[in-house]
């Protein structure tokens, strides 16, 4: 059994790229399964898939804590502590993440139980399609690679199959393809050994005792504790007000969903980074055109 | 092409639900919205948009309605599916209790999602637990497979004249609805000859011929009457689905029984599950016999009618057995345990031991550790109250989300 587990934010395909894995895996004659784990999360938010291919009838479900190959799709995730991509991979779990940046760097930098495989497929994803944003070929076509047990041919296909179900057809499918020649062409298998089956052991569980109901039901008394959740790194565009033009008119701070542009002491609209999620919906809104749209990665690209 | 393509495909449990629900000729479906059943009315819908599916599919205000409109146009005699989940099933528990007074035939797929209070979107059998007696027969799927073939088999098991009530098939949210994996899809002229189109053996609403279908009665013994006749009913659908199942097994090769035997012959020790994480509890089996420890599971693909005999026959001259609730009905315990006690009361070769063990709830895992601490439990415990599956790292977890929301 080979388990795959992959992390990005919503809206990148990560979904998608665990269903390449999953339909490529099927049509080279493996058993296979694939699995997103969402809750009420939206764009930017971090998401997590599952793919199992195995020889044999799969007797597992949910999610996979120990993962044999680990699919980043999106290296800020590796500094965001409620996402936590590395958790549960040990030394022998085959690491890939989509970075430009030094194998050995990232590993020191994020203390990573191996040197990682890295390629840079935001900046393919751009070329061929694009669009930084959506990666669920390029990811695909990574793990599906990495493993070694997946022909070109039967990726191709499966890909395929996926966009079809999206509607996605002629020459975007064809960029598409052509993403995924260049990925399978960039990258080479690596060796996935398959775990030992551990032994079972009896699990910790504990006996409850009775609690007072303040302590026993789910009361809240807490307030302004959301601001503890911060959700600054699910952007992928930044938005920057330009101070010199802008006139204070307030209509970024009124529309702004999550509450996350404050008017300063001098009336100037001032935006916490921390929580705001990136919707840009402030820069839409302004009548002047003050607020400029940024990526937040390294691309020195505006978007299109 | 290649040739795994032309016999499956990878689907989720809920495209596999549409799937079952197509190949049956569907004519009419009221859908509302819920996570996580959503994605079954929204393929159906796109099927009834692009002439897939030839009949009316009708968003409606709320399941209430929803139930109710299934019921009445089930009584006119056309196919009809419908599909919810938790707390939208809950908000059709009324009607489902009415139409299934009705005595008409149709299916509905229920994707289980723990209920509130506190909130969740993720599974346990609550919610399905909670339509147990509306008098629905209930059929729980184990694989995406599964939930396919029992739609399809559920209309011909509801439209039997000797039946002639609704068929519930239950899948479990997020775990089953959104896992996808390779299912068989029945060539659509084997499925017609399976489950040829829906002839009402019994008289049905038509234009200019009146008729009532839910009369008040008083006194009782007329209320007692037709409520023993559901209940007989309900008793017949066992034999109808072992009938059923064989005409299937014929024709598309894939066998099924109201219980799956799992190495129960020759097991010490027997899991009853139900769901998508008998998957699980199969796994945990093969482990523990590989650790000396001769375990079985007995699986529960009815649910309703109970098929009591064959759950004693299966468990018979087993000395201990764990029924895993993944429910709760708080002062009692598992809601299915009680169930296997009555069950196994009066055999003679009953177990030594039924361990009620309440576990799975709101999403949460069942570990295959869990399973040995479930037969450690079977070995040396007298305790009354169930076992409860909640670990240190569950507690942990509690207590860190506990000083956010406490001040």
């Amino acid at each position: 059994m080979l388990r795959v587990r992959s992390h990005g934010r919503g809206g990148q395909g990560i979904k998608t790229a665990s269903q390449i894995m999953g339909t490529a895996a099927f049509l080279s004659g493996y058993q296979s399964q694939d699995f997103p784990l969402y809750g009420a999360e939206r764009r930017g938010a971090p998401i997590v898939a599952f793919t199992r291919v195995s020889q044999k009838t799969i007797l597992e479900r949910g999610p996979i804590s120990l993962p044999d190959l680990l699919l980043i799709g999106d290296e800020t995730l590796l500094e965001d502590p409620q996402a936590a991509p590395i958790c549960g991979s040990d030394e022998q779990t085959v690491l890939f993440i989509n970075s430009e940046k030094d194998p050995q760097i990232l590993k020191g930098s994020f203390n990573l139980p191996s040197l990682p495989v890295t390629c840079g497929l935001t900046k393919l994803c751009l070329q061929y399609l694009n669009d930084g944003m959506v990666r669920s070929t390029a990811l695909g076509a990574a793990g599906a690679r990495l493993t070694g047990r997946i022909s070109l041919e039967d990726l191709l296909e499966s890909v395929e199959i996926e966009l079809d179900v999206m509607g996605i057809a002629g020459q975007p499918l064809q960029s598409n393809l052509d993403l995924v020649r260049e990925v399978f062409g960039a990258l080479n298998p690596v060796t996935i050994k398959e775990r030992e089956e551990s032994a079972l052991s009896p699990s910790k569980l504990m006996v409850l005792e009775q609690k007072e109901v303040q302590d026993a039901a789910p009361i809240i008394t807490a307030t302004r504790n959301m601001v503890q959740r911060k959700t600054g790194n699910w952007r992928i565009h930044r938005p920057e007000i330009d101070y010199e033009d802008c006139n204070n008119c307030m209509i970024c701070y009124a529309r702004c969903p999550e509450g996350v542009i404050e008017m300063d002491p001098e009336g100037k609209p001032v935006i916490d980074y921390d929580h705001c999620k990136g919707c840009m919906i402030c820069a839409q809104e302004c009548p002047k055109h003050s607020i400029k749209t940024l990526w937040e990665m390294d691309y020195e690209l505006e978007p299109q | 092409m290649n040739s795994n393509l032309n016999k499956k495909r990878m689907l989720t449990g809920n495209k596999a639900a549409a799937w079952g629900a197509r190949l049956a000729g569907i004519e009419y479906v009221p859908a509302f919205p819920i996570t996580p059943q959503t994605e079954i009315v929204e393929t159906l819908s796109q099927w009834f948009a692009d002439g897939t599916l030839q009949g009316k599919f009708t968003n409606m205000d709320s399941e209430h309605s929803m139930f109710m409109a299934a019921g009445a146009a089930a009584a006119t005699g056309v196919r009809v599916f419908t599909a919810s989940s938790s707390q939208g099933i809950l908000h059709g528990l009324e009607s489902i209790y009415t139409v299934a007074g009705w005595r008409v035939p149709f299916v509905m797929v229920n994707v289980s999602r723990a209920l509130a209070t506190p909130i969740t979107l993720e599974p346990d059998h609550n919610d399905v637990m909670a339509t147990r007696d509306c008098g629905l027969i209930q059929l729980h799927a184990e694989t995406c497979q599964e939930v396919l073939d029992f739609v399809l088999m559920g209309y011909k098991i509801a439209e039997h004249p000797l039946v002639s009530i609704p068929v519930l098939v239950n899948l479990d949210g997020f775990v089953l609805s959104f896992s996808r994996e390779p299912v068989m899809i029945p060539d659509e002229k084997a499925a017609l000859e399976f489950l040829p189109p829906f002839k009402p053996v019994q008289p049905v609403f038509r234009a200019s011929q009146p008729m009532a279908r839910a009369s008040a009665v008083f006194g009782g013994g007329t209320y007692t009457y037709f409520r023993i006749q559901q209940d007989l009913a309900a008793r017949q659908a066992e034999t109808v689905f072992n009938e059923t199942a064989r005409e299937f097994a014929e024709r598309f090769g894939r066998t099924y029984e109201p219980v799956e035997r799992f190495h129960v012959d020759d097991a010490e020790v027997v899991f009853v599950m139900s769901n998508s994480f008998a998957t699980k509890g199969k796994s945990a089996v093969l482990k523990l016999r590989k650790q000396g420890i001769k375990a079985g599971l007995l699986k529960l693909s009815m649910f309703r009618p109970f098929p009591g005999e064959a759950i004693a026959n299966a468990l018979a001259g087993c000395q201990k057995v764990a029924v895993i609730d993944q429910n709760l009905a708080p002062g009692m315990g598992g809601i299915i345990y009680p169930e296997i006690v009555t069950a196994m009361y009066d055999k003679k070769d009953r177990p030594k031991k039924i361990l009620s063990v309440v576990g799975g709830l709101g999403g949460k895992d069942i570990k295959e550790d869990d399973f040995l601490s479930i037969v450690e439990r079977l070995n040396d415990s007298e305790s009354k109250r169930p076992l409860y599956l909640f670990d240190e790292g569950d507690w942990s977890q509690f207590q860190q989300l506990q000083k956010i929301a406490l001040v």
